[in-house]
């Protein structure tokens, strides 16, 4: 089936647009991006990406995300933090007004966090505000009704103190879930939600779109067009044909597709695209077999050809990782080559550990977007070096599932941030805390690096803490327990009718405000 | 009356299947990144740690009730969802029903008319065609040539009859072809029999000898085909579906599986197998509309 949407696909692309793009006469932004409906546009229930989108839209957290992923603040206009890292002190904006006109006020900080907190909501989310002293206790009904780290002495102001110093608090608090919501939002709240956000929610056709207006009375200045539409279309070549009729004004352009539109210098005018917060990689087991021993697992990253990989089968979207933190973030270390392609090397290796006639390894995948065919190239490649791999294509949720029990030798993963941080990679892909469903399904752990992870989520001084991310790197880097590939590129075609667009870098931080259409 | 111990079957082979398959609800609402104990507290409040006999008396005693439960993901009402979604479903399908008898009956009919002839060698190749040609190809090469390129039509989504046009045509498209081959077959059966030649003979025009003696004794393999087509299609259209960006059930039930939302996938195929049951019925019941040889005591 695949390929034979693949012979459609650049036919598509092939033969619309003739007119030269007139804009079009309606005065509402469409997106083509999600692919599913969101599961709801209660921030509660963020735990996907349409619902992070949406929710970002419709409301407000103390802090936010801009899309070149910096934090700024939100509905607090600024914060302090006490000397010992614990104590953050929130001021909010006066006179902002939720979408039904009841002010919001400082009650609704704490209302809002307990909410998502609390069992009853089954949400599935409190990890972001775990950090909070008492959240966690709360979370499990073990500490009655109050949550002891939340306080409001007055209306403007919210003081949140912490188990422990935590620098990157303010990202976790501008995720979709952190966004403030009014007091008693009642049961249809995530069909009816009111927020503080630049849109107003307006209509939802469930599987077909989502509706919204704009906040004339939004605190950072309304959105400069009047609607927005957010489309959900499953198909992606269905999205590029409605890209080509003018239907929708951004395109989030399919891998295989890229090179046709390179091709076209029209085309090529329409694309943008930036480094996405997306990692490509394969977990190794560290406690199965042959991956047991450290240079199996670097043969394994010698045996790959990356860069071929990434041009071939993605093309040419991403950049080849030396380690888990992506080229933009800080900590990266961007002097770090990544494994060399390098058969004999890797055949020695093996040879070493003792495993001169080859291993056995499953590499289990997805069966879903590129991951059959990466999958396949890597099945490939580590023939050569004599490590013979059996493929095990399943549902993401079998598969997931799988890993996480640890039943897995080899996972391909794809890893979206949620927010800009290298503690996003390396904490919940490495960390010995949170092996299994936390995110680790290499199993493996260091003290070294877990103390040096630690010690950064502590660290307020960016320029320290970017150093010990960058330590803490270069051990996961040696210690192989994955298959580094690649950070994802994003590539978007914009309509050129469009202005103000840019590609964010976390998948819920663009939020309209600035885009216009050009008649 | 075999409808009633049917359905129960479906209920019981729908959830056992579900307790053995891989993949886990809680696992999926959480997403990439939780805790064990965020999992096993969640697991408990939906009641997912009961012994599996006790989960599906529980579930049972729910559907008597006509409470579908709540789904998992989203915690809407899974009836809610159904009622939404079906009716956009069913209007996909009978319009795809209505075009397929239309010209799939209307070509075998005039095939069978003249056998052999030009008319009936280009419907024979056309109905190859429609029939070999996978109904997802079907669907972007119609996207393709009349809204990309003639933009005559939207390329998808749900709305006015302009939306319509271009699913119902892909999903029908392989009825048409088969009810054409079926059409023309039974007709030359009919055509070739005695009373067709005594129609002739006592001067009825042709006309009437066709549509009023001929296709009437055609219509029963032609009434079954539609039939089965049809229940096909109110379940089997996820395809169409997904490429037309068409709200409607099959998709709801895709959706529901790749994220292992119990209750909509229990709720919405249990819906199905109700619908699928009513189909055949209706079918039968046509049978002895069409044909008085056929009665039902």
């Amino acid at each position: 089936m695949r390929r034979l949407l693949l012979l459609v696909a650049p036919a598509i692309i092939g033969c619309g647009g003739g007119d030269g793009g007139s804009a079009p006469a309606r005065n509402t932004i469409i997106d083509s991006r999600d692919t599913y409906d969101p599961r709801s546009m209660d921030p509660a229930l963020s735990t996907d990406v349409p619902t992070g989108r949406v929710v970002a839209y419709l409301f407000d957290g103390l802090t936010r995300f801009t899309p070149d992923a910096r934090v700024v603040p939100g509905l607090a206009k600024s914060w302090e933090i006490s000397p010992d890292g614990l104590t953050y002190t929130f001021h909010l904006r006066n006179g902002v007004k939720f979408h039904d006109g009841r002010p919001f006020a400082a009650k609704h900080v704490l209302g809002s966090f307990q909410r998502v907190l609390n069992p009853a909501t089954k949400g599935g989310r409190g990890w972001p505000l775990y950090p909070i002293r008492g959240a966690e206790d709360y979370a499990a009904g073990k500490s009655g009704a109050a949550i002891s780290g939340l306080a409001a002495p007055n209306d403007s102001t919210v003081i949140i103190t912490l188990k422990e110093p935590l620098a990157i608090f303010p990202k976790l608090l501008a995720m979709p879930v952190a966004s403030i919501v009014p007091d008693n939002p009642g049961s249809d709240f995530g069909q009816k939600p009111i927020g503080t956000g630049p849109w107003k929610f307006v209509e939802w056709r469930h599987d077909d779109y989502i509706k919204f207006a704009k906040n004339a009375e939004y605190f950072d200045g309304p959105p400069k067009t009047d609607s927005l539409m957010a489309r959900i279309i499953p198909e992606r070549s269905t999205a590029t044909a409605e890209f080509e009729s003018g239907n929708v004004d951004v395109l989030n352009v399919n891998e295989q597709e890229s090179r046709t539109w390179e091709a076209d210098p029209e085309k090529k005018k329409l694309l943008q695209s930036a480094a996405a917060l997306r990692f490509w990689y394969v977990a190794m087991n560290v406690t199965r077999g042959p991956l047991r021993d450290v240079r199996v697992r670097q043969a394994l990253n010698h045996a790959v050809n990356v860069p071929t990989m990434l041009q071939q089968v993605m093309g040419g979207r991403g950049a080849v990782a030396a380690g888990v933190i992506p080229p933009t973030l800080g900590g990266a270390d961007t002097t770090r080559r990544g494994y060399t392609y390098d058969v004999a090397k890797a055949k020695q290796l093996l040879a070493q550990a003792g495993y001169a006639n080859g291993i056995d390894l499953e590499l289990w995948t997805a069966n879903t977007d590129a991951s059959p065919r990466i999958a396949q190239t890597i099945q490939a490649n580590l023939a050569e070096a004599g490590i013979r791999v059996k493929l095990v294509s399943r549902d993401a949720s079998s598969m997931r599932e799988a890993s996480r029990k640890g039943e897995t030798d080899l996972a391909l993963k794809e890893w979206w941030a949620d927010y800009p941080d290298a503690e996003n990679f390396l904490g919940p892909l490495l960390h010995s805390r949170n092996k299994g469903v936390g995110g680790n399904v290499s199993f493996w752990g260091n003290p070294q690096f877990d103390r040096l992870v630690d010690d950064a989520r502590g660290e307020q001084d960016e320029a320290r803490r970017s150093q010990l991310y960058t330590q803490a790197d270069q051990i996961a880097f040696n210690e192989a327990p994955m298959l580094f590939l690649f950070f994802y590129k994003d590539l978007y075609a914009i309509q050129p009718w469009i202005s103000g667009f840019t590609v964010p870098a976390v998948f819920s931080a663009q939020r309209w405000t600035d885009v216009t259409i050009q008649k | 009356m075999l409808s009633i111990p049917t359905l129960f079957g479906v209920l019981v082979v729908v959830f056992l299947l579900l307790y053995v398959a891989p993949g886990d609800p809680v696992q999926e609402m959480v997403g990439e990144r939780a805790d064990a104990e965020t999992i096993a507290r969640l697991r408990k409040e939906l009641k997912l740690d009961e012994p599996l006999i006790k989960q599906f008396t529980h579930y049972t005693s729910g559907v008597l009730k006509g409470d579908f439960g709540n789904s998992y993901i989203t915690q809407r009402p899974i009836i809610q969802d159904i009622r939404e979604r079906f009716p956009k479903t069913l209007l996909l399908a009978g319009s795809a029903m209505l075009l397929a008898s239309i010209l799939g009956i209307t070509i075998g009919v005039l095939s069978a008319r003249h056998p052999g002839g030009w008319f009936d060698r280009l419907g024979l190749g056309l109905a190859y065609l429609g029939i070999s040609f996978p109904v997802y190809w079907v669907g972007l090469i119609l996207i393709l040539v009349f809204a990309v390129m003639l933009r005559w039509l939207p390329p998808s989504g749900y709305g006015g009859i302009e939306y319509l046009i271009l699913p119902a045509f892909a999903l029908g498209s392989r009825s048409i072809a088969f009810l054409a081959r079926v059409t023309r077959s039974a007709m030359l059966d009919v055509l070739n029999s005695d009373y067709v030649r005594t129609a002739r003979a006592k001067g009825l025009v042709e006309r009437v000898v066709v549509v009023r003696h001929a296709l009437r004794n055609a219509l029963i393999p032609i009434i079954t085909v539609l039939g089965l087509d049809f229940g096909y299609y109110l379940t089997g259209s996820i395809l169409t579906e997904t490429i037309f960006s068409w709200p409607g059930i099959g998709r709801y039930v895709v959706n529901a599986i790749t994220r292992r939302d119990l209750p909509a996938i229990q709720g919405s195929v249990l819906f199905l197998s109700v619908v699928f049951v009513l189909v055949n019925l209706i079918t039968d019941l046509a049978y002895a509309k069409a044909d008085p040889r056929v009665a039902y005591s």
